[in-house]
């Protein structure tokens, strides 16, 4: 486990300065975000602030609605209310497969990669979006590079790969569309201890390279060390927010047991 | 050898058209999971499109219309384009809204858009063949292979035609970008929209494509066969569905192998067989159901598509329409559950008011069609069981009906009369012993015929019930000796109690009425019982019924059987009623209207089959008043269609559906009225 470097700033392709800034707009920026599954109402009016270049974290105990919310996000689920705003523009409305040229990229839950696929043609559409056939080739082998296991396995079908390394798949997927904002579900879940090292310093490393993440994590305790700010949710709201470094673990542990801070 | 080379070439072309349109099937199948029985017809609209294109001159609607005359290649292009265009359109406004919905909800629409279609296409192409036109490479003089077999130059054209569309798409599907995002989107929809693929764009494209190759095979058929007609696509639309499944649906090479065995299959057996073209289209329906027991995946097909899909067949429902036409049906709904938990008074109340009907309705006209309706709507009540109750959809249970028809018209008309000189009167008991003997005999059919079909769920079972009901409409026609073939059976009896006819058409409705009630009588306490909750748990989620102990097995073949004896023990009465029955009187067609008829009126309740057969049959007859409807009768069956695609898009769980859950749980409808 790498331990939190100093970052250098890194000009982002979007303009956007990849240093912690108190200065700086908001890269994501949810106001009031509410969602229903029919009468009940799983998000219930959430607000969050995703600063450029930082690792933002939701935990929160099952049910709560962190992948709701990433899902609402990313627009597969319609709000109920709310805005969204990603890089000044409004998204609320637009289209799930649009968010994703605009520079948001979905990791999701259980990975989810094409399992019939080859690893290469789960990486390729991963560049969907893009729409400039040039440099999927050489963006392929930045993944490589990323993860070199995944170049051991390039003809292979998505679906014989293990656990961890179809976790890397899923979040090499979805680096493919040069995302500036990355948001993970759970990528740690049911994974070997070595391997959730691993995953969790790509997320570090995908940082340094400029990178915004939005993470939703099981493990809390390595979800604050990792880092920047961290939101607790409980029951669809959020009832805590905090920098990694002074939230106290204590205090998480009483909103995972119930109990009202 | 000649002649078996000559056959096996016939078989080829008619692989070859089979595997395009088993194609269109697959493609659209692999990436949505639904079978679209709208093929069919869009085959035939490639055939009507092509030929018209190439005509100087058209009638349309009974009007002339001008047309280019174009020759067949370009007539093609522009057919196949339409067509795809069309296919697009019918996704976008019967399908799309239907994604996210319980199962039945798509497969009854695909099947109402084909009626529209077919109808539709007889009002405007007329319901006369229209002869395809000649193009030049015809008039060519065929082709000889070792001096003795011949083939036409259309005949290689539509061969080498059909294999380059299906190298194409195959190479399209693998390498290109499109291609490879329709697989995605046949994979996980969700992960395909989230790698940014525009996954509806990709659904179109899908029935783009399959709309083309259905078009693209119906224009070779009328090319080969020398005419195009509105009811043309409805075999080969099955025989393809066929070829997919025995390929294994969603595997391109499995249509194409697919198709390729059904067409060599029917060309040798109508070649080598006795008899053996009158026969041909129940091999094809004899090898699929072989096939779905021994190997359910097909072919070349992976095993987990024979899935059940998602949970409960009719539950759910839409996000899709106006608040307020969503809370209208909701408030319509309601009034139905309440009418339908009326019990016992509510139904003596019915009764008493069709006895009143049948007492007072001066007319004999009237009182016929409204038996017609007690007949449908009995019909419709034990198709109900089978699909309302157990959510099976089940194809062929015509079937059924036509074994009991049978039955009792061969035992009183070709046996006892004919063989034996009985005069129908002095037997007049005979009816009613027949009435439970043919619903006896019919249940064993159906539990015969639904073991084999334990093993298959949803789609599947679909298809399978289907090829049943295929093999008995073949059986009907051509053995000759035991059925009278298409010629039919004359001079049923009506029926007779003690010797006082009841051939009154006022008679006969109180017949029919009677019958009713014994048969809504049977079904209720059935429903009520411990079986019918086991059928509504299946019904409901199976896996969920299998886990909590629920043999499922057993629990459908008593599905199977007790619609299957309503089924006979209706055909019956139909027989003796109708004093006439062919082999029309049972197609696919009439299974289809059956369903349509239970869905309108509300699946999985009691009353709902006659609301159905009442609307219908009622609306049937006072559309012959407008003079429009006159000169296009089918134009009725077109609006019945789009009726049930707008009910279903807007109201997928069906009409009813609180009233289906008040039925069998008590305390559940309370939660339901909120």
């Amino acid at each position: 486990m790498s331990p939190k470097s100093p970052i250098a700033p890194i000009v982002h392709p979007t303009g956007l300065i990849g240093h912690p800034d108190k200065a700086a707009p908001p890269l994501l920026k949810v106001e009031n975000l509410a969602v229903s599954y029919g009468r009940i109402r799983a998000v219930d009016g959430i607000g969050l602030h995703v600063e450029p270049g930082r690792i933002v974290s939701l935990v929160g105990s099952n049910g709560a609605g962190k992948t709701t919310t990433l899902m609402a996000l990313s627009g597969l689920l319609p709000l109920t209310a709310g805005k969204v705003a990603f890089a000044g523009e409004d998204i609320t409305t637009l289209a799930p497969e649009l968010r994703v040229a605009r520079g948001i990229a979905h990791v999701p839950e259980r990975r989810r990669v094409f399992a019939g696929m080859s690893v290469r043609e789960n990486l390729v559409l991963g560049a969907y979006a893009r729409g400039d056939a040039v440099d999927v080739a050489s963006d392929v082998e930045r993944m490589v590079a990323l993860f070199p296991r995944l170049g051991e396995r390039m003809g292979q079908m998505a679906g014989t790969l293990s656990g961890g390394e179809q976790q890397m798949l899923a979040i090499a997927r979805g680096l493919m569309s040069r995302p500036s904002l990355l948001i993970m579900d759970e990528p740690t879940m049911g994974l070997a201890p070595q391997m959730i090292d691993l995953i969790l310093d790509t997320v570090l490393e995908i940082r340094r390279q400029g990178m915004t993440v939005l993470l939703v994590e099981q493990n809390a305790v390595e979800a604050m060390r990792l880092s920047d700010h961290v939101y607790i949710m409980r029951l669809g709201r959020i009832v805590h927010e905090d920098s990694g470094a002074n939230i106290d673990p204590e205090r998480v542990k009483s909103f995972y047991l119930g109990a009202d801070a | 050898m000649d002649y078996f080379g000559q056959l096996l070439a016939n078989g080829l072309v008619l692989g070859a058209i089979y595997a395009l349109t088993a194609v269109a099937f697959t493609l659209v199948y692999g990436v949505v999971r639904l079978v679209n029985f709208a093929f069919g017809e869009l085959f035939m609209l490639g055939a009507f499109l092509t030929a018209s294109l190439m005509l100087p001159e058209v009638r349309l609607i009974g009007v002339a219309v001008p047309m280019p005359g174009f020759s067949l290649p370009v007539a093609a292009a522009g057919a196949i384009a339409l067509t795809a265009l069309l296919g697009v359109l019918v996704d976008r406004i019967a399908y799309r809204p239907l994604r996210n919905a319980p199962r039945l909800a798509p497969l009854i629409t695909s099947i109402a858009v084909s009626v529209v279609l077919q109808s539709l296409a007889q009002t405007i192409w007329g319901a006369e063949e229209l002869r395809f036109p000649e193009f030049h490479l015809a008039t060519l003089p065929p082709v000889v292979l070792f001096d003795s077999i011949y083939l036409s130059v259309m005949d290689l054209v539509v061969m080498a035609t059909a294999l380059a569309a299906m190298l194409g798409l195959s190479a399209f599907i693998a390498r290109s970008s499109l291609g490879r995002a329709m697989r995605a989107s046949a994979e996980d929809q969700m992960a395909a929209t989230l790698v940014g693929i525009p996954v509806n764009r990709v659904v179109a494209a899908a029935f783009a494509i399959g709309s083309g190759f259905a078009a693209l095979a119906g224009l070779l058929y009328a090319q080969t066969y020398g005419f195009a007609h509105s009811g043309m696509g409805f075999l080969p639309g099955l025989k393809a569905l066929t070829a997919a499944v025995l390929g294994g649906i969603g595997s391109i090479p499995g249509a194409a192998l697919g198709g390729l065995i059904l067409g060599l299959v029917e060309a040798l057996g109508a070649g080598y067989l006795p008899n053996g073209t009158a026969w041909k289209d129940a091999i094809s329906f004899v090898l699929l159901v072989g096939l779905l027991y021994l190997r359910p995946q097909g072919l070349l097909g992976k095993p987990e598509l024979n899935s059940a899909g998602r949970g409960s067949l009719l539950g759910g429902a839409s996000d899709f329409g106006a608040v307020w036409l969503r809370a209208a049906f909701a408030t319509f709904d309601g009034w139905l559950a309440r009418a339908a938990a009326g019990g016992p008074r509510a139904a003596l109340a019915l009764l008493a008011f069709a006895l009143l009907l049948g007492a007072l309705v001066p007319s004999d006209y009237w009182l016929r069609i409204l038996t017609m309706v007690v007949v449908y709507g009995m019909l419709a009540s034990g198709l109900n069981v089978i699909v309302g109750f157990a959510g099976l959809l089940d194809l062929g249970f015509v079937a059924f009906w036509a074994v009991g028809s049978y039955l009792t018209s061969i035992l009183f008309v070709l046996l006892l009369k004919d063989q034996f000189g009985v005069a129908p009167a002095d037997i007049w008991w005979l009816l009613y012993l027949n009435l439970p003997l043919a619903g006896l005999v019919a249940a064993g059919f159906a539990v015969i015929l639904g073991t084999p079909t334990l093993r298959l769920r949803g789609d599947y079972l679909a298809i399978m019930t289907l090829g049943f009901g295929e093999i008995v409409r073949v059986v009907a026609i051509n053995w000759m000796d035991l059925t009278n073939g298409p010629m039919g059976i004359r001079g049923i009896p009506a029926p007779n109690l003690f010797g006082i006819a009841l051939g009154s058409p006022r008679a006969q409705f109180f017949f029919a009425l009677a019958l009713a009630v014994l048969v809504v009588f049977a079904i209720a306490r059935l429903v009520r019982s411990y079986v019918g909750r086991a059928w509504v748990a299946i019904r409901e989620d199976e896996e969920a019924a299998e886990a909590m102990g629920v043999p499922t097995a057993r629990y459908k073949l008593y599905a199977y059987a007790a619609s299957g004896f309503v089924g006979g023990f209706v055909g019956v009465f139909y027989a003796h009623s109708q004093q006439y029955i062919s082999p029309l009187n049972f197609s696919l067609f009439e299974n289809i209207l059956l369903l349509m008829l239970v869905v309108l009126g509300g699946l999985g309740t009691f009353v709902g089959p006659f609301v159905g057969a009442l609307i219908w049959i009622v609306f049937l007859q006072l559309a012959l008043d407008l003079p429009f409807v006159q000169a296009y009768p089918e134009t009725r069956f077109a609006l019945l269609g789009v009726v049930l695609v707008v009910l279903m898009v807007f109201r997928p769980q069906g009409l009813a559906a609180s009233a289906r859950v008040a039925l069998t749980m008590s305390g559940a409808r309370s939660k339901e009225a909120a």
